[in-house]
């Protein structure tokens, strides 16, 4: 399997149906890897590796669909699938960020749209979750200095100001401010702005840019 | 003795011997079993110390004191041998009408004759019992008659005052002859069959009970041992029939060793009880049903589920060049299988609200619990409960109706699953522990965890329309008691010493449950 190979991850308790959706994913020309339950998957799903969407059953032993569907965030695309479903917990998944919810049985045309559906976002974000990876490689090349620096700088604050903050030359702070560039690999401030907001590399920064 | 002497006498002995009538301080109280029919009018063990009790009334009556205490200790074990079998009997003694073991639940009088319906309960936590206890007036005034009338011989006396007696008992008495012709009746014969006292008098018992015909063979020289024939059919003068229990014995008394009494008992309220009983164990059933259908339907579209996707992921593999084969043989394997788990679903539902008639028939109790679990399992799962079932190594096999017993158990876990409906999902564990028991018993114990009964609730609980539920009727623990105590068994709740409470039934297997197969066949 290639690695950027998009994946369906199917948790079904019950064996019959969770191999008969496997077996309809797998005909529809996708990967699957299916598990019996939420700890299952948990425990032997790797999340991070291919773009992936989750086929999920609603009513489960242990850890129930909507439980998981909290653990997990918005890692992944889910798909809920639930043989007695209402509309409360319809409501309560699709605001939890579920692409789709289907009833059993499910058509196949239904499923496999769902899924293709869920798999274009989960390309978008395997995409940018790899751009991140990159981005935040390249900080972690950064000395604590310069992170200092480029926390700073990002903020829209003259070599001056950040020289006067840090208390330290200007001189210095444009050398740092250089090593900066090249190591993040941009060549201008606008661009280091946006690595900084996509990589999500400094959490706090937007309480400081406020101050 | 004077009874072999003089056949009237000798006759109304025998008649107070097999009747087992019981006098205290001149009152004569008669026990009819109305419901339970565990050793009804058998002999007494000892009949020969009964025999004498009998003969020392007739020898005594002169005196005009009737050895009462002699009485008191007969009718408390007659009490036990009717009720406790296996009760030492002298644990009942005391217990007479009033006590707290005897219960009266309503009482009517006619003709200086009363008759009251009691609930007996075992000293030591056994089965309820309902009986009826039937009380007249017979000695007081024969010891009146006695002090006015000094010329009159004891059994003389005892003769004209047993006439009272011997229509006031509560059984169709008929004598016969050798050929089965009717010698006499007494006043319950006559209502039964709907004859005037005349008219029976030297009819063949046959048109009365048409299967006695060919089988009227008083049992022979061992006289202690009654021949008792349950579910016959009797036939009122107006063609109607009747369910009947018969109980022959041979005349002791007279020489013709072929002249016998039959008691006869009308069944017909026990099989109306009966009837009643089950339609309404089987309206709970339906009821039950009804609750479960979301849960049901689950579980049958799971499988429907199974069976779609699947035929549709075939017709994909049948599109590919090269068709897959394998894969398409495995695809139609599965949906046969999935076909099969669909009608399953469905014959349990089927047979659970059937209504016919119980079957008894020897059963694996861990199959009967399995097959209630299977269609518990959504439910299980839409509750977030864990069951747990040790179904124990090589259980011998109970005799039960499978329906029933399944009622029980599917009640016993739905109560489980209610009681724990405030506690964490994670905590919500119901354990289903299979044993067998001492004494020919299998025990089923259904183990909750959660916040356990008061202990006033624990016998409570199984009262009619008692229930702790928002939407509950409170019949499921009374009937399924109802059919436990009819299948010979127990049940019972305990507190568990943690949390939670457990429900115990408990069955007999083998030969003890064998033996009862008798007693439920027409």
């Amino acid at each position: 399997m290639n690695e950027a190979d998009p994946l369906v991850f199917v948790v079904d308790d019950d064996d019959s149906v969770r191999c008969a959706f496997a077996r309809l994913i797998r005909a529809a020309g996708h990967p699957v890897k299916a598990f019996a339950s939420a700890r299952e998957f948990l425990a032997g799903a790797d999340l991070g590796a291919h773009p992936a969407c989750l086929v999920l059953d609603v009513r489960l032993p242990d850890i129930d669909g909507l439980q998981l569907q909290r653990q997990l965030g918005r890692t992944l695309p889910i798909i809920f699938i639930t043989g007695h479903g209402d509309i409360a917990m319809t409501v309560l998944a699709m605001k939890a960020g579920a692409t789709d919810f289907l009833a059993k049985p499910v058509r196949d045309t239904d499923l496999l749209q769902a899924i293709d559906h869920a798999l274009e976002l989960a390309k978008q974000i395997h995409a940018s979750r790899c751009e991140q990876a990159t981005l935040l490689q390249r900080f972690e090349r950064l000395t604590p200095r310069e992170r200092e620096v480029m926390a700073l700088v990002v903020t829209g604050r003259l070599n001056k100001q950040v020289a006067g903050e840090l208390g330290t030359a200007e001189k210095t702070i444009k050398a740092h401010r250089a090593r900066v560039m090249s190591k993040m690999e941009v060549t201008s401030l606008a661009q280091l702005v946006h690595i900084v907001d996509k990589a999500d590399i400094f959490p706090g920064a937007g309480r400081r840019m406020t101050r | 003795m004077s009874g072999h002497d003089q056949p009237e006498g000798t006759f109304v002995m025998s008649v107070i011997f097999l009747a087992m009538a019981i006098a205290e301080a001149g009152v004569i109280v008669w026990l009819l079993v109305s419901r339970v029919r565990h050793g009804r009018l058998a002999p007494i063990s000892g009949g020969s110390g009964q025999k004498g009790a009998c003969e020392q009334a007739a020898s005594r009556p002169a005196s005009g004191i009737v050895s009462s205490r002699l009485y008191i200790r007969r009718a408390q074990s007659k009490v036990a041998d009717l009720f406790f079998r296996s009760t030492p009997r002298s644990m009942l003694a005391g217990a007479t009408v009033g006590s707290p073991a005897v219960g009266t639940v309503g009482r009517s009088s006619t003709g200086g004759a009363t008759t009251a319906d009691a609930r007996i309960q075992h000293p030591v936590g056994g089965p309820r019992r309902m009986v009826t206890l039937r009380t007249f007036r017979w000695a007081v005034p024969l010891r009146q008659r006695l002090s006015a009338e000094a010329g009159v011989t004891s059994c003389d006396t005892i003769a004209s005052g047993f006439q009272a007696l011997w229509d006031a008992l509560p059984l169709g008495t008929l004598l016969l002859g050798g050929q089965g012709e009717v010698l006499a009746v007494n006043a319950r014969a006559q209502q039964l069959f709907g004859y005037e006292a005349g008219h029976l008098a030297g009819m063949r018992v046959s048109t009365l009970v048409p299967a006695l015909q060919g089988r009227y063979a008083p049992p022979a020289a061992d006289d202690s041992q009654a021949a008792s024939t349950r579910g016959l059919v009797a036939k009122h003068k107006n063609g109607a029939e009747f369910p009947v229990d018969i109980i022959l014995r041979p005349s002791p008394y007279h020489d013709d060793a072929e002249i016998a009494l039959a008691f006869i008992e009308d069944r017909t309220e026990h099989f109306e009880l009966l009837r009643n009983q089950q339609e309404l164990a089987h309206l709970t059933r339906v009821c039950t049903m009804g609750e479960l259908a979301s849960s049901l339907a689950h579980e049958i579209n799971q499988p429907l589920t199974a069976i779609l996707s699947n035929v549709q992921a075939a017709q994909r593999f049948m599109a590919a060049d090269p068709i897959d084969v394998t894969e398409v043989r495995e695809i139609l394997e599965d949906i046969v299988q999935d076909d099969y788990r669909a009608s399953e679903v469905i014959r349990h539902i089927r047979a659970t609200v059937k209504k016919g008639d119980m079957e008894f028939a020897p059963l694996d109790l861990a199959t009967v619990v399995r097959e209630v679990l299977f269609l518990l399992h959504s439910d299980a799962i839409m509750r977030e409960t864990r069951v747990v079932l040790d179904d124990g190594d090589d259980l011998p096999s109970i005799y039960a109706d499978r329906v029933q017993l399944q009622q029980v158990v599917m009640n016993l876990l739905l109560n489980a699953f209610d009681a724990m409906s405030h506690v964490l999902p994670a905590q919500r564990v119901v354990s289903i522990t299979l044993s067998a028991q001492a004494g020919e018993t299998a025990r089923i114990a259904v183990r909750d965890c959660g916040h356990g009964l008061t202990v006033g609730k624990l016998d409570a609980v199984f009262r009619p329309f008692y229930t702790s539920k928002p939407h509950g009727l409170g019949l499921g623990l009374s009937i399924s008691r109802s059919i436990v105590e009819f299948h010979g068994g127990r049940i019972w709740a305990e507190n568990n010493i943690d949390r939670g409470a457990t429900f115990f039934v408990s069955l007999p297997t083998g030969h003890a449950a064998g033996n009862r197969k008798s007693r439920y066949e027409p």
